[in-house]
């Protein structure tokens, strides 16, 4: 029974208690303000929106400034949630968000499956080829993906917005990267038993992707409900405005209903705010810089 | 003679068609799937195709030509090169964007360095809580955080002054005062920026061998000792990623100052996508504003394929 117990000299050291002398407090007490005023500086901005969106037209910006509103009011929330442009443009923001997502995942995972298990004449003339789109900045094509859509008769179309941004290398890429980790001795074992690859791919690849496809689903839906640039230069009739266009036409054309406006930024910048709290962990924990020492 | 030659022709004769016979098959089993992944890869390809490439290669051609909408392109040489490279106002807009640039990122890497300390000394619980409020900022869209960094800025009833009022000092017009307005929008550029910066700093800060800490412990060292000797030391890749990476990202911000201000007042937002951007809304002369925008990618393209191949050298070759 004594055969386990540790050398003695061990055993018998009582545990210390950390000692905690003044330094130990003013330490303490440091990180905590600091990483109170991290938290307030992240956060202050979006609270003061949801609070502005509670005061009444005169008071989001008044003098003497008020930082509450004298009376808080559901108002805001509900004229504008009543006001059927508005919802209508958040649906139809949210429909294009979820076919862009979906297109963008399909297009950019069977691309990346292919770029990472086959082989193919010219793989690398392509994965080079490809490789090199992540490099073009935005605005150097912007001017001519204008006049490309421009000519497709594309403008104005709930397309035009949905489907030039799909393919995207850099998804591809990210995507490429876990499928090279999974072990090829599964794809061998399914090959035995009779199986095409893209039986392969759906039954095989598809199932274990879900890490990278929350990861970059959200990175999609989000690049689409936050784009703004793209929409207004090909987007001309209100009824097809998204919701950020939306915005940015209210405060220009609506500019004295303030409490109006706030309570709809706060109502759009929603389901982007739920969406990272649901997995914030997926998304922080993917941030890492693996092989850069 | 005729038998030597046939002695010589012989084997090869022999042997090249096998060879390739061979290769042919080997080839053949080796590209078995060629077919499927072509599939696989065609709409990727086609939209990039479409999207993409071309509209680069549209760019490079256009950026040479005279052309607007309403006319036939024509052949004009360098001269929308040398159009934008003599305008002080591109110029001008260049030495902004390298003033912003000055302005967001190094406060921004000396914030996530603090942050970045800050997590990795506390407890989990609180740790969790500090990444999670960091981040949210990234996720809010640029119009939105627009709409509501005007409004703090509002000169006569916004918090900002107010607060600062309570220290008597004078209202700033924040965004309508030309040497103001550029510090005005660095600091919402700053506030979305930060929540990747931080978090990858922090990352690479947990990446930390924790026996360099231990050995210099056991030696005496203090805090500042640990940060200058290894924290600092350790991450300098980092750091360099960091900055270039913020640099290429600040110097192509537009968003923020085509909302909040539209460039101005008297052009001190105008940063250098602004400055093609108000360009190619405002001038049917495509080319000038094409050829700025290329001039832009080559030094971009090129500094970002770099950080690029620096990052991911060993994953983009196999």
């Amino acid at each position: 029974m004594a055969v386990a117990v540790a050398p003695a000299g061990i055993e018998l050291a009582p545990r210390r208690r950390p000692h905690r002398g003044a330094l130990w407090w003013v330490y303490t007490v440091g990180k905590v303000i600091a990483g109170a005023v991290f938290v307030l500086a992240a956060l202050f901005p979006v609270a003061w929106m949801i609070i502005a969106g509670f005061k009444s037209k005169t008071e989001v910006i008044s003098t003497p400034f008020q930082f509450f509103p004298e009376v808080w009011k559901w108002e805001n929330y509900v004229q504008i949630l009543a006001d059927p442009t508005f919802t209508r443009t958040m649906l139809w923001t949210f429909l294009g968000a979820v076919l862009f997502t979906v297109l963008a995942l399909t297009v950019n995972s069977l691309a990346a499956y292919a770029f990472a298990r086959l082989d193919f004449r010219f793989k690398r003339t392509l994965w080079v080829l490809v490789i090199t789109t992540m490099f073009i900045p935005g605005m150097t094509i912007l001017l001519t993906s204008f006049i490309v859509v421009t000519r497709l008769q594309m403008l104005d179309t709930l397309a035009v917005l949905v489907i030039p941004g799909a393919a995207s290398a850099g998804m591809i890429f990210f995507i490429r990267q876990f499928y090279l980790s999974i072990p090829s001795s599964l794809e061998e074992a399914a090959m035995l038993d009779g199986c095409g690859r893209l039986r392969i791919f759906t039954h095989l690849f598809l199932p274990l992707s879900k890490p990278p496809f929350v990861v970059m689903g959200i990175t999609a839906f989000l690049a689409y409900w936050n784009s703004y640039v793209w929409p207004i230069l090909t987007i001309t009739s209100p009824e097809q405005y998204v919701v950020q266009q939306y915005l940015a036409t209210f405060r220009s054309e609506r500019s004295t209903e303030l409490g109006l406006l706030m309570a709809g930024s706060v109502l759009a910048a929603a389901p982007v705010i739920i969406l990272f709290l649901i997995f914030q962990r997926q998304i922080i924990g993917n941030i890492k810089m693996a092989g850069l020492k | 003679m005729t038998a030597t030659q046939t002695m010589m022709t012989e084997p090869e004769a022999m042997i090249l068609p096998k060879g390739r016979d061979r290769r042919r098959r080997h080839n053949r089993y080796r590209f078995r799937d060629g077919k499927i992944a072509y599939w696989l890869i065609l709409p990727a390809v086609v939209l990039l195709g479409i999207f993409v490439i071309w509209p680069a290669v549209y760019a490079a051609y256009l950026s040479f030509q005279d052309w607007s909408f309403y006319k036939d392109p024509q052949f004009v040489g360098w001269r929308n090169y040398t159009n934008v490279l003599t305008d002080p106002l591109f110029w001008a807009a260049i030495g902004r964007g390298f003033v912003f640039v000055a302005m967001t990122v190094p406060p921004m890497l000396l914030l996530a360095f603090f942050f970045s300390s800050l997590v990795v000394s506390v407890s989990r619980h609180f740790a969790s809580v500090l990444k999670v409020s960091i981040y949210l900022p990234t996720i809010i869209s640029s119009v939105i955080t627009s709409i509501i960094f005007v409004l703090i800025y509002n000169y006569s009833g916004g918090l900002l002054n107010a607060f600062l009022g309570l220290f008597g000092i004078d209202p700033v017009a924040w965004i309508g005062d030309p040497s103001w307005a550029l510090l005005a929008i660095a600091v919402p550029a700053i506030w979305l920026g930060m929540g990747l910066t931080s978090l990858i700093m922090v990352a690479a800060m947990v990446d930390i061998p924790n026996e360099y800490y231990e050995a210099a412990a056991m030696e005496g060292a203090n805090w500042w000792q640990k940060t200058f000797f290894i924290t600092i030391p350790q991450m300098k890749n980092i750091f360099l990623y960091l900055l270039i990476t913020g640099f290429v990202a600040a110097i192509q911000q537009f968003e923020l100052p085509l909302v909040m201000t539209g460039g101005g007042p008297l052009d001190s937002t105008t940063l250098p996508n602004l400055f093609i951007f108000n360009h190619f809304r405002n001038d049917i002369n495509v080319g000038y504003s094409i050829a700025a925008a290329l001039l832009l990618f080559v030094v971009l393209g090129t500094v970002s394929a770099l950080v690029f191949r620096f990052v991911n050298s060993e994953r983009l070759v196999d």
